[in-house]
């Protein structure tokens, strides 16, 4: 029986909907997927075309290292090195790295002799970088997890701040190192 | 319990959580790659999943959103969103566990950490869609609303949808 409420809509006795199943729901639900496939596949088309023929990875690194060049060079003034530069200086031994991800993180992998000065603990000032670092003119190289990831930026940032000159961030990160099948600690 | 049948709290729960998926929508709809990289962030998605669902998700999340709003095939939508944001919360969980830091993607421009913050935000969101999933018996609607105030028509039983 369809009643009036308070607020002037009509109510049935029941308090349900009298049209409710769940396969009207689905069915609706595929309308609305249905739609949205043609839609964005239309209008995403060449995106679709790179997801499928594999280039799309290459693509999105491509912008996020250029993105992180202009945020790291523009904003705190620090250089992004990539895998091309950073394995001559660390062959030579000329460059020290060092890990700003989670000692967690640091424990599962990292570049080999790389040292750790998690991003967290750093900037709450639990680690002092002098005891591990005495040497402010050493060429230090910050990573994290390349892409969009900020560790290595706020460590590099934090570095700089505290005196050290020669502090750069190895735009790749740890992925594209152990993908280049350069030495890791495991 | 009374207050689980207000038709006001019905639709402002509906407007809210509508308003707040086409707002995240819109910008992912205009910036594809941008959700495609936030996407790829996460590690764990192949190619052609990261590009299909930076291409689809958006528009998935607008006619929901939109859907809710107008308060049109309320409940698909809301099960539509439910599943989203069950999805979300679970890959946010995973990049915590893993302890990546990394933007969840959820709003392009707006900084948003895939972290607790993050998830306690999404699991708000998941009860009110899933509150407008199970109590909504789409007597109140935008739609309804205009119809009433703009026509004037006091007899709705023709507009329920």
């Amino acid at each position: 029986m369809i009643q009036q409420t308070k607020t002037g809509f009509p109510s049935d006795s029941s308090n349900k909907h009298p049209s409710f199943s769940w396969r009207l729901v689905i069915k609706d639900c595929l309308y609305f997927v249905g739609i949205a496939i043609l839609l964005g596949g239309v209008l995403n088309y060449s995106l679709l075309v790179k997801a499928f023929n594999g280039t799309l990875i290459s693509k999105i690194q491509q912008n996020q290292l250029a993105n992180l060049k202009s945020k790291a060079s523009l904003l705190y003034g620090i250089s992004v090195i990539d895998l091309v530069s950073a394995k001559p200086l660390y062959d030579e031994k000329i460059a020290i790295f060092v890990d700003a991800r989670t000692l967690q993180e640091y424990s599962i992998g990292h570049i080999s002799e790389a040292i750790s000065i998690p991003d967290r603990e750093f900037l709450m000032g639990q680690i002092d970088p002098g005891k591990i670092l005495p040497d402010k003119e050493a060429i230090l190289i910050t990573y994290c997890d390349g892409g969009e990831c900020e560790l290595a930026v706020d460590v590099a940032k934090g570095l700089s701040e505290r005196g050290y000159n020669n502090v750069f961030i190895l735009g790749e990160g740890y992925p594209g190192w152990e993908a280049a099948g350069y030495p890791v600690d495991k | 319990m009374k207050f689980l049948n207000n038709d006001y709290l019905h639709l402002t729960l509906q407007l809210f959580v509508g308003v707040i998926f086409v707002y995240s929508a819109v910008p992912h709809i205009l910036n594809s790659m941008g959700l495609a990289s936030s996407i790829y962030n996460y590690k764990l998605f192949p190619s052609p999943i990261i590009g299909l669902s930076a291409a689809v998700i958006p528009w998935i999340t607008l006619l929901s959103g939109l859907a809710l709003i107008l308060g049109v095939k309320v409940r698909a939508a809301s099960l539509l969103i439910s599943t989203l944001l069950v999805i979300f919360i679970s890959l946010a969980g995973i990049s915590m566990i893993r302890g990546l830091d990394i933007d969840c993607g959820c709003f392009i421009g707006i900084i948003r950490k895939a972290n607790w913050l993050a998830v306690c935000e999404d699991v708000l969101l998941l009860l009110g869609s899933l509150f407008i999933f199970f109590f909504d018996r789409t007597r109140i609607s935008l739609v309804l609303l205009i119809k009433k105030f703009v026509f004037h028509n006091k007899n709705y039983k023709g507009a329920l949808l």
